[in-house]
């Protein structure tokens, strides 16, 4: 449901070409600079990141101390965001519960690189028959639901946390990635360089160390943030499903379902970590559009 | 071309056996008895009949090659809950409504998404373009339960417009139907009119441009067609999504379709529903690839050779 | 302004009225069953399950909706009357001669394919639920009859022999004769049950598993399964061929499945149904429902408790310290907010016995001076413990409040959370040792304490605590070999004390007694009553004018 499914299917013409290292991540940033859609993006990325990160650290409020006194409370001076049913600060359980949300995003995302790289790498750097079954097996499975396999992952280790959670959202998740790392590496193999190398005799641990998987990064830091947003949201339907992360902790996903019952009285409860899901949902496809447009020229649109 | 069509179709036949091997496995980890509804511990002997009843007490290979064996011959076996159905009843009665919801939805997003992507990219950078733009990237950023929840709160029980939720007359249908297309819609937009923008650069097109063809029989004939392709293939991701959102949507919108059935079955530990939905749903993505692979090959004649 | 009923909606209403006036010309002045007000011309009711049912198969059926939508449609032997104590339904009496109860069965009950219910119908039910091939969940119900256990217990050669030996007979068409195990006073209460309900032999016969299916099901209740569309609608419709049919004011019951909680509660504000089934209301929006005029709550026989594992927590002390230590009042009322009851014992209130059987040790409110005084006297207290409950709503909240509490007495107490079935599994039988402190909630099967204290003897699998007293096991057997209820209730004072009494084990700190919630519209508030058996009679229900 992105756009590095096309990046896949086009393999062929949507690769980078090796240029020298240097000045591709020169000419990347500055072409990524001039995009303002992804600057501004960028930035309200790291800057929820940052508030993520240092909110929980000088907030006054103490995120597990219930407080039914104050329960409910809309947003106002002392609490930002208001409070939830047991009078917890809301301002400051968000940013623990996006340090959560964010973490398992990049984790999972991480894990789902992990497992696309190898197995991509492997079918496009062999190639032949291991290629061919790889790819059949790749074809097939292609799109398929990660819901119903992250549900029952879950199920079988039972408790819910930060990394039964990466695990569960990225079993079913790496098809796409697999799928967009071996096309390149079948492109940039055809290269002379490589070719050269190959001639010369290096080994091919070299030449995919040195060689191809580094020219694959642009592509790879493109996927982490089209992958980013898809995570998330699973976490949060996860979450949504009953199946989010244990109490007290909470990520964004379990506090939009604690608060869904209560939207009528109560709705900043859901809306607030809705919208942070959004928000970083949104920022993370245009960085990913800004990247994309920024390594590969070619695709930039008028 | 026929070639190809065979391979690919010859190779689903293991994948599809590695599938619900795998599912079975997974199955076979979770922790629970299906026969424990609630917190009364199940006596000894009421527990013995049930697993005989289900064969559940034979080793492990054994079900699984009655499994097997079942699935060829069409048949998903009993439901370990739902007592008086057989998971092949809860397929046939609620998997129409979820296919439904699943078409309805991508109808919408063709409906209003696609059109939306070809007139922004007729007029790039321009209001409609930019508002477009917006609401597609909204449109995917929302999480579906918000906008669901949102959409009941107010189309619902505050305007008394549609009905809150069911699925039963065409009003019920338009609410979850429409939520879950909310992200489809939006991606489509956004594809058709980065292709269209793509299409409209490329060299044919300003050829016959300056040939002096009619502009609107270049848009219908050359550029839409060209750039409908990446439509067609992004309908297989698509439908993982719409897989996906139908869990969320069918939940809340109390479609009585077989997403919203998955996680009680998970959480009830029906194992023969799960697996049966599972490998169900695996085979629908698998042929579904299979059908745009092949769409695809017919309709855009450059990727042939690179799909060796 | 606002529409409040759907277009279509309020057509087909308006429909059925203009139908029904043709037909009746005009409304009839009937009064409701309880209070004045006239009853409307259409009796139409809109109702939300909570649930699709699992099986309507009174064997198979082991949860509420199954329930109560089997206890409209089919004719039980008694019913429960407001104080539950049985009342005539299909039996119109009984005869009680120590272990021997012979029921004496009407002569109206019919099939709705006209056969005669008789007791016949009672015998071939009873022990087909007890057959080891149906595998039914609840045959453990009626192993209070001699032989039911052994014949549940049977490997498929033995199984016929022993079918015979089972102490359920027909002497005629109306007389049917249960020999027990020992006197259980409570057995013809405990006859009100679901899985005590007689199914039509042909029918289950010839369609097997398919019996339950609308087209093919055959019934003898107030109502008929007109209608089951799998996990969306449930209809029934007045069986006018029923024994007691002019006593029943609705026609037509539509019922729609809506399992979200939420969903249910938008459903029933935008017009479209009118009575929920009780199932409960998302305790987050509880403070905003309660303020609603359609709210309603019912007492419930239900026990909420936090289960010790005696071996990990084994100083008595300290386990007072953390019962008085758990404000009961506050959970009610700031997270759990149905208007609950705090639990001073494990027999909630509303049970028959009750006044003789309440403990006054645990208070409702904390009290944390007395709680650390026992934690002062405890020797080598267990200060890190562990505290496991299951997923669901509700549970978090109180666990993390009872966590908060228990902090006060310098305890730390990690919780953990686990998916239902999982949980299950993980706390026994046998109990399990990784756990210090479990939530539980046991609801009542019958209207008699001995369902809450025989949980507690030492060979029941429902004892996770791991609170084995041979006079504890002593008393309950004395207390199921005695018929007189006074005596008996004394007996239950005896072993709740043990549990929850000053000098009491206290393997549990209960929490609160349970309440139903629900949302019903006016003009069926005062008919629709749920009773603390989570049942409802619909044949009861009048839709008044509105």
């Amino acid at each position: 449901m992105s756009a590095t499914q096309i990046a896949g299917r086009m393999a062929g013409v949507d690769a980078g070409a090796p240029i020298r290292q240097s000045s591709l991540w020169q000419d990347a940033w500055r072409r990524y600079v001039r995009n303002r859609g992804a600057v501004a993006a960028g930035g309200i990325f790291l800057l929820i990141v940052a508030w993520c990160i240092v909110a929980p650290l000088v907030s006054t409020h103490d995120p597990n101390h219930v407080d039914f006194a104050n329960a409910y409370q809309g947003p106002s001076w002392s609490h930002p965001f208001g409070t939830d049913q047991f009078g917890r600060d809301l301002f400051t359980r968000a940013a623990l519960g996006g340090r959560i949300s964010i973490g398992i995003g990049f984790g999972a995302t991480l894990a789902i690189l992990g497992i696309g790289v190898v197995y991509g790498a492997l079918s496009g750097f062999v190639g032949g028959k291991l290629d061919n079954g790889l790819m059949r097996f790749l074809d097939a499975l292609y799109g398929l639901p990660y819901l119903p396999f992250a549900i029952l992952a879950l199920a079988i280790v039972g408790t819910v946390d930060f990394w039964t959670m990466v695990v569960a959202l990225s079993i079913a998740s790496w098809f796409i990635t697999a799928r967009v790392v071996r096309g390149q590496i079948i492109t940039l193999k055809e290269n002379d360089y490589v070719r050269a190398a190959k001639a010369v005799g290096v080994r091919w641990y070299a030449i995919l160390g040195r060689h191809l998987l580094p020219n694959t990064l642009g592509v790879l830091v493109i996927t982490i943030f089209l992958e980013l947003p898809g995570v998330i949201l699973g976490e949060a339907f996860l979450s949504f499903l009953g199946l989010g992360i244990n109490p007290p902790d909470a990520s964004w996903g379990s506090m939009a379902q604690d608060g869904r019952d209560a939207y009528r009285a109560h709705p900043h409860i859901i809306i607030i970590p809705s919208l942070a899901i959004a928000t970083l949902v949104l920022c993370a496809n245009f960085i990913a559009d800004g990247l994309r447009d920024a390594l590969d020229p070619r695709t930039k649109e008028t | 071309m026929a070639a190809y069509i065979i391979r690919r179709l010859v190779w689903t036949v293991p994948v599809v056996l590695l599938v619900i091997f795998m599912t079975f496995m997974l199955m076979k980890q979770i922790e629970g008895n299906p026969f424990r509804q609630t917190e009364r511990a199940v006596p000894a002997a009421v527990q013995m009949n049930l697993e005989r009843k289900f064969s559940l007490d034979k080793p492990w290979y054994v079900q699984y090659a009655n499994y097997v064996k079942g699935v060829a011959t069409g048949d998903l076996g009993p439901s370990l809950v739902l007592r008086d159905r057989t998971v092949n009843d809860v397929v046939k009665e609620q998997f129409p409504r979820s296919i439904e919801l699943g078409l309805l939805a991508f109808g919408w997003a063709v409906l209003l998404g696609v059109p939306a992507g070809v007139l922004a990219a007729l007029k790039p950078n321009s209001r409609f373009d930019y508002g477009a733009m917006f609401f597609s990237n909204v449109g995917f950023a929302l999480p579906n339960f918000l906008v669901a929840t949102l959409l009941i709160y107010f189309v619902s029980v505050k305007w008394g417009l549609l009905p809150t939720s069911g699925w039963t007359t065409w009003e019920h249908k338009i609410l979850p139907s429409f939520t879950l297309g909310l992200v489809p819609m939006a991606y489509f937009a956004r594809l058709v009119r980065g292709t269209m923008l793509e299409t409209l650069q490329q060299d044919y097109v300003r050829t016959a441009k300056a040939k002096g063809l009619r502009w609107r029989r270049i848009v219908t004939v050359h550029v839409l067609r060209n750039s409908l392709i990446p439509v067609v293939t992004a309908a297989a991701p698509l439908l993982g999504y719409i897989i996906t959102g139908s869990f969320i949507v069918e939940n809340i919108f109390a479609v009585p379709g077989i997403g919203r059935y998955y996680v009680t079955a998970v959480s009830a530990r029906d194992y023969s529903v799960v697996m049966g939905l599972t490998v169900l749903l695996s085979i629908i993505v698998i042929a579904a690839n299979l059908v745009v692979d092949i769409l695809y090959t017919i309709l855009d004649p450059r990727t042939r050779e690179a799909r060796t | 302004m606002r529409l409040r009923v759907p277009l279509l909606l309020a057509a087909a209403v308006v429909a059925a009225l203009a139908v029904v006036a043709a037909g009746c010309g005009g409304g009839s002045e009937k009064e409701g069953a309880v209070g004045e007000g006239k009853k409307a011309t259409s009796q139409v009711l809109r109702m939300a399950w909570g649930a699709e049912p699992p099986s309507l198969d009174p064997g198979l059926a082991t949860d509420t909706t199954s329930s109560n939508v089997l206890l409209n449609i089919m004719d039980p032997l008694v019913r429960l009357g407001p104080d539950l104590q049985p009342v005539p339904a299909l039996a119109e009496s009984w005869d009680v001669d120590g272990k021997v109860v012979t029921f004496h069965l009407r002569d109206d009950g019919r099939w709705t394919n006209g056969d005669p219910v008789t007791a016949n119908d009672f015998e071939y039910s009873w022990k087909r639920t007890l057959d080891p091939k149906l595998a039914a969940d609840y045959a453990y119900q009626l192993y209070g009859i001699v032989g039911a256990e052994a014949y549940n217990n049977a490997k498929p050669a033995q199984a016929a022999a022993l079918r015979d030996k089972v102490g359920v007979k027909a002497l005629d068409d109306r007389t049917l004769q249960v020999t027990l195990t020992s006197a259980q006073p409570w057995f013809v209460q405990q006859a009100a049950h679901h899985s005590f309900l007689a199914v039509h032999e042909p029918t289950v016969e010839r369609y097997g598993a398919k019996w339950t299916e609308p087209q093919n099901i055959v019934t003898d209740g107030p109502f008929k399964l007109a209608d089951w569309k799998h996990d969306a609608s449930i209809t029934l419709v007045k069986n006018a061929d029923w024994r007691n049919a002019d006593r029943v004011a609705l026609d037509r019951v539509e019922g729609r499945i809506i399992v979200d909680g939420t969903t249910r509660v938008q459903a029933f504000e935008a017009g479209e149904v009118d009575a929920l089934d009780g199932g409960g209301l998302p305790p987050a929006d509880m403070p905003r429902l309660k303020q609603l005029p359609e709210y309603e709550k019912y007492p419930a026989l239900g026990t909420y408790y936090y289960g010790f594992n005696l071996k990990n927590v084994p100083d008595l002390n300290q386990r007072r310290a953390m019962a008085f230590a758990i404000d009961r009042q506050s959970i009610i009322d700031n997270v759990a907010q149905a208007d609950q009851i705090p639990a001073t014992g494990m027999v909630p209130k509303g049970m028959p016995g009750f006044e003789t059987i309440e403990q006054n040790f645990l208070p409702p409110r904390a009290d944390l001076t007395k709680a650390k005084e026992f934690m002062a006297k405890a020797d080598d207290p267990k200060r890190t413990i562990t505290l496991f409950y299951n997923d669901a709503p509700g549970h978090k909240e109180i666990a993390v409040a009872v966590q908060a509490m228990w902090n006060e007495l310098g305890i730390d107490a990690t919780i953990k959370a686990q998916e239902f079935a999982q949980y299950l599994e993980f706390l026994g039988p046998p109990p399990n040792d990784a756990v210090y402190v479990y939530r539980l909630g046991w609801i009542a099967d019958y209207g008699d304490p001995m369902n809450f204290l025989e949980l507690w003897t030492s060979k029941s699998g429902n004892n996770n605590s791991r609170f084995a007293s041979p006079a504890y096991d002593r008393l309950i057997e004395k207390a199921r070999n005695t018929a007189n209820d006074e005596q008996r209730y004394e007996i239950y004072r005896q072993a709740e004390a043990m549990l929850t009494g000053p000098q009491g084990e206290l393997p549990i700190a209960p929490i609160y007694w349970y309440t139903y919630t629900n949302l019903e519209r006016e003009s069926v508030m005062d008919s629709f009553q749920i009773n603390p058996l989570d049942q409802f009679d619909l044949s009861k229900v009048v839709i008044k004018e509105a």
